[in-house]
């Protein structure tokens, strides 16, 4: 079932001349993990901000196109209703503590309370996400009293405590540390698994490489490629768009070794030692 | 340039020491400091900046003590780029941003100004002069303040976090900025924890784990000893791991190195 | 972030006067304020200020109200004296201060004034220091009281204290880059002055990202809000309130037919 689709999109922000997304158009099926690729400023964040209604009903500006999530149209619909079937995780975690709660599981409860849900589920789904993404020995503390780490994963807590299908994030993880930011991706991917579509800008490419299905590569905000992480990172071209391919690929294709049987270079550790293993003594 | 003896710091008394017991000498070689969040860099680096004071120990930089100095004193011997640059950021142009530390030190206007646009120029704002800086993009604010303090020309740079947000063109810039401060002769020293960019542009490496240093040598030996690593959480770059997964005997560090070594 | 408990009064205690409902505290409070204006007597206001007082000490908050009270009584102390030596109408001689007479009535009326304030200030004392804030706010909205209004009452006790912290980072970024901020006031204040500027700045940038993540988990939906905590019930707040109610009848009354 397609989860996500795109046709067409061409936004503009107020007050500027040139367009941030021009013409994109692709699809998302359900449960895949897109990871969104590009230089900065190449229309990732408003992307994803388009995903959940941010572009156009926050920002205003010139909208064109269509945007489909879970059969919904995102132009025709509020944020409100919206957040009922995607949820979005920003880049600072700091910003997306609401100030009006004393807990880290009153913070969670916030966007369950707006949307009405019943106190025992309420509790239900809090201790449920606490509990996934490893933060339930911090749940009496102060929102601002965590670390930058535990922070994010409470953003991304009462996130998914709303039970949305899609799940789309912004860089999530540019304020931790290897070991916090392997934590997070490993807890989208059990996310992912369970049926959760997930879309996620994210700059850490080996990461991209390791856990998402299909990767689309934004230029410019025009949608260059839509494909497999071997098939985008194997392309000649990445120079000039600003992205370096993981490392692993770059010394793939240096030395020529494509993955076992495919038409494309190894995109991760194991599979760049599985590939090399015979040519290198 | 700087040495560090028996310095501990804690924020209180009944409080937990966040560092204990630092011997460090630095010297030329361009440095890297890694280990997880809440290790103790920041706090180590504020000391050094002396924005805190040191509950034992002494920190000596060139001849200056710097539990003799102020802050703003020491501005003139040592820079520091705060990790996000909403904190720094606080003029309302960009070149009014660049030359805010110069004229601190008792610039002259004139030659402040010369400085600070040669170092907007080498991060690539050189045409933004008039901007407001907080209408430039995040990775554009971190570059302007990159910027800033680089072009207060101090004997020590210290950068905390720079690569965050940065893309690939951002790297780039960092990297030169840091290559061209070695051949003058200064001391970089960073915050980071972006492996791949130390291994490719660091000499020597200092894990600091729970307040203490855990390891401290060339970025090569450091990398080389994965189980100490594993102590403080911090993997070694990727190509480093495909190099000793593949049983290459040298501990590899760019995929330069890793090229010329399959290809002997 | 200690502060955070630094700028909300509330003092975290198990007593009766805790579990009172919020609401019933601003019933006291008006209550409080009423019936010595419509009874102006000096003994009904200080049987008010006897209650409040044992009130606080029931729930053992009675500490915390020192600071309050002394700043109170610092200002009162020189409306008794000014009062006591100038009001118009001082007849009655009492005592004499240097060359200054102090007088009877004005001392009376200062005294009568002084009173009522303190009454008022113990009322809302046992609101403010047995109450958590988002508490009370939560109850107003469920009265009715719109919930960004609320939102925003209560956000502010948290950014107040999130715009001290950053303001500390930023003066030493400006430390760090040589600007003097040590040494004597005028520098430091020199020092202060600009750094006001960023805050305020970096503060509204943080509130639009802010704005964003609020309504992405449904801040405007229009659903029926639910609470996580049940609503605060106390068994006999509608009785306390009818007591308050009918005391204010009786003391109407009193006023009209005696």
């Amino acid at each position: 079932m397609k989860k996500i689709v795109v046709e067409g999109l061409k936004y503009k922000y107020p007050m500027t001349e040139e367009l941030a997304l021009k013409d994109i158009s692709f699809e998302v099926e359900e449960g895949e993990f897109i990871g969104i690729i590009g230089k900065n400023s190449s229309g990732k964040s408003t992307l994803c901000q388009a995903l959940v209604g941010l572009v156009p009903h926050f920002y205003k500006g010139a909208y064109g196109g269509k945007v489909l999530v879970d059969g919904l149209e995102v132009r025709s619909h509020t944020i409100a209703d919206i957040s009922l079937k995607v949820g979005m995780v920003f880049q600072n975690p700091f910003t997306q503590v609401t100030g009006s709660k004393m807990t880290v599981y009153e913070e969670i409860a916030f966007g369950l309370e707006n949307i009405g849900l019943p106190r025992e589920e309420m509790r239900q789904r809090i201790d449920e996400v606490l509990k996934l993404m490893k933060i339930e020995h911090v749940k009496d503390h102060s929102p601002f009293d965590l670390s930058g780490g535990q922070m994010q994963r409470m953003a991304i807590a009462s996130i998914i405590a709303m039970k949305p299908d899609i799940l789309v994030l912004d860089e999530p993880t540019s304020q931790l540390d290897p070991a916090g930011s392997e934590e997070v991706f490993h807890s989208i991917q059990d996310l992912s698994r369970q049926g959760i579509t997930v879309v996620m800008a994210e700059q850490k490419i080996e990461k991209i490489a390791q856990y998402c299905s299909r990767v689309l590569l934004l230029y410019d905000g025009k949608l260059v490629d839509f494909d497999t992480p071997e098939k985008i990172f194997s392309r000649d071209d990445l120079k000039d768009y600003g992205v370096t391919a993981p490392v692993y690929t770059r010394v793939c294709k240096a030395l020529g070794v494509k993955k076992q049987r495919c038409d494309v270079y190894p995109v991760t550790l194991e599979d760049a030692e599985l590939a090399l293993r015979g040519t290198i003594k | 340039m700087i040495k560090v003896s028996n310095l501990s710091f804690s924020y209180s008394e009944k409080a937990q020491s966040v560092l204990a017991d630092i011997n460090l000498e630095f010297d030329h070689r361009t440095t890297a400091i890694i280990g997880q969040n809440g290790a103790g860099k920041t706090t180590f680096v504020k000391l050094l900046k002396g924005l805190l004071r040191a509950s034992q120990g002494e920190i000596l930089i060139g001849d200056y003590d710097v539990k003799m100095k102020t802050a703003a004193e020491l501005a003139r011997k040592i820079g520091l780029v705060f990790q996000n640059p909403n904190d720094q950021i606080f003029k309302r142009t960009v070149l009014d941003e660049a030359m805010f530390g110069l004229l601190n030190i008792k610039m002259g206007k004139y030659t402040a100004e010369k400085l600070a646009v040669s170092a907007l120029e080498t991060v690539g704002l050189g045409d933004k002069l008039e901007m407001n800086p907080h209408d430039l993009s995040l990775s554009e604010k971190k570059l302007l303040c990159i910027a800033s303090v680089v072009a207060m020309e101090t004997d020590v740079v210290i950068f905390d976090e720079p690569t965050i947000a940065q893309d690939d063109a951002g790297k780039e810039i960092i990297r030169k900025i840091i290559q061209e401060l070695k051949k003058k002769n200064k001391l970089v020293m960073t915050i980071i924890h972006d492996m791949d960019f130390v291994a490719e542009n660091f000499e020597r490496t200092i894990v600091i784990n729970k307040g203490k240093v855990l390891l401290d040598g060339s970025t090569r030996e450091v990398f080389s000893q994965k189980e100490v690593l594993n102590e403080a959480n911090v993997e070694p770059p990727g190509i480093t791991q495909l190099a000793e997964k593949l049983g290459l005997k040298k501990t590899i560090l760019t995929v330069e190195e890793f090229l010329q070594e399959c290809a002997k | 972030m200690t502060f955070l408990k630094s700028i909300s009064l509330f003092v975290d205690r198990k007593s009766f006067v805790h579990d009172i409902d919020p609401i019933t505290k601003l019933y006291y409070i008006l209550f409080a304020i009423i019936i010595p204006i419509i009874l102006p007597s000096f003994t009904i206001s200080a049987i008010c200020v006897g209650i409040s007082i044992l009130l606080l000490l029931a729930a053992k908050v009675m500490r915390k109200t020192l600071p309050v009270y002394s700043f109170v009584f610092l200002v009162l102390i020189t409306v008794v004296i000014i009062q006591g030596l100038f009001r118009p109408g001082n007849e009655t001689v009492l005592f004499h201060l240097g060359p200054f007479a102090m007088h009877k009535e004005g001392l009376l009326f200062a005294l009568t004034i002084a009173l009522r304030v303190t009454n008022i200030v113990s009322a809302f004392m046992i609101l403010v220091l047995t109450t958590k804030p988002s508490t009370l706010v939560e109850s107003l909205v469920r009265k009715g009281m719109s919930p960004r209004i609320g939102y925003v009452i209560v956000s502010v006790f948290q950014i107040i204290q999130e715009m001290m912290s950053t303001m500390s980072t930023i003066m030493d970024a400006q430390r760090s880059r040589g600007m003097e901020t040590e040494g004597k006031l005028l520098t430091r204040i020199k020092a202060f002055i600009p750094l006001l500027g960023p805050v305020v700045l970096g503060s509204l940038i943080n509130t639009k990202e802010r704005a964003m993540a609020l309504e992405v988990r449904g801040f405007n939906s229009r659903n029926l809000k639910t609470y996580l905590y049940e609503e605060k019930t106390f068994p006999y707040s509608k009785a306390i309130q009818a007591a308050l109610l009918v005391l204010t009848i009786f003391a109407v009354a009193w006023r009209v037919f005696l």
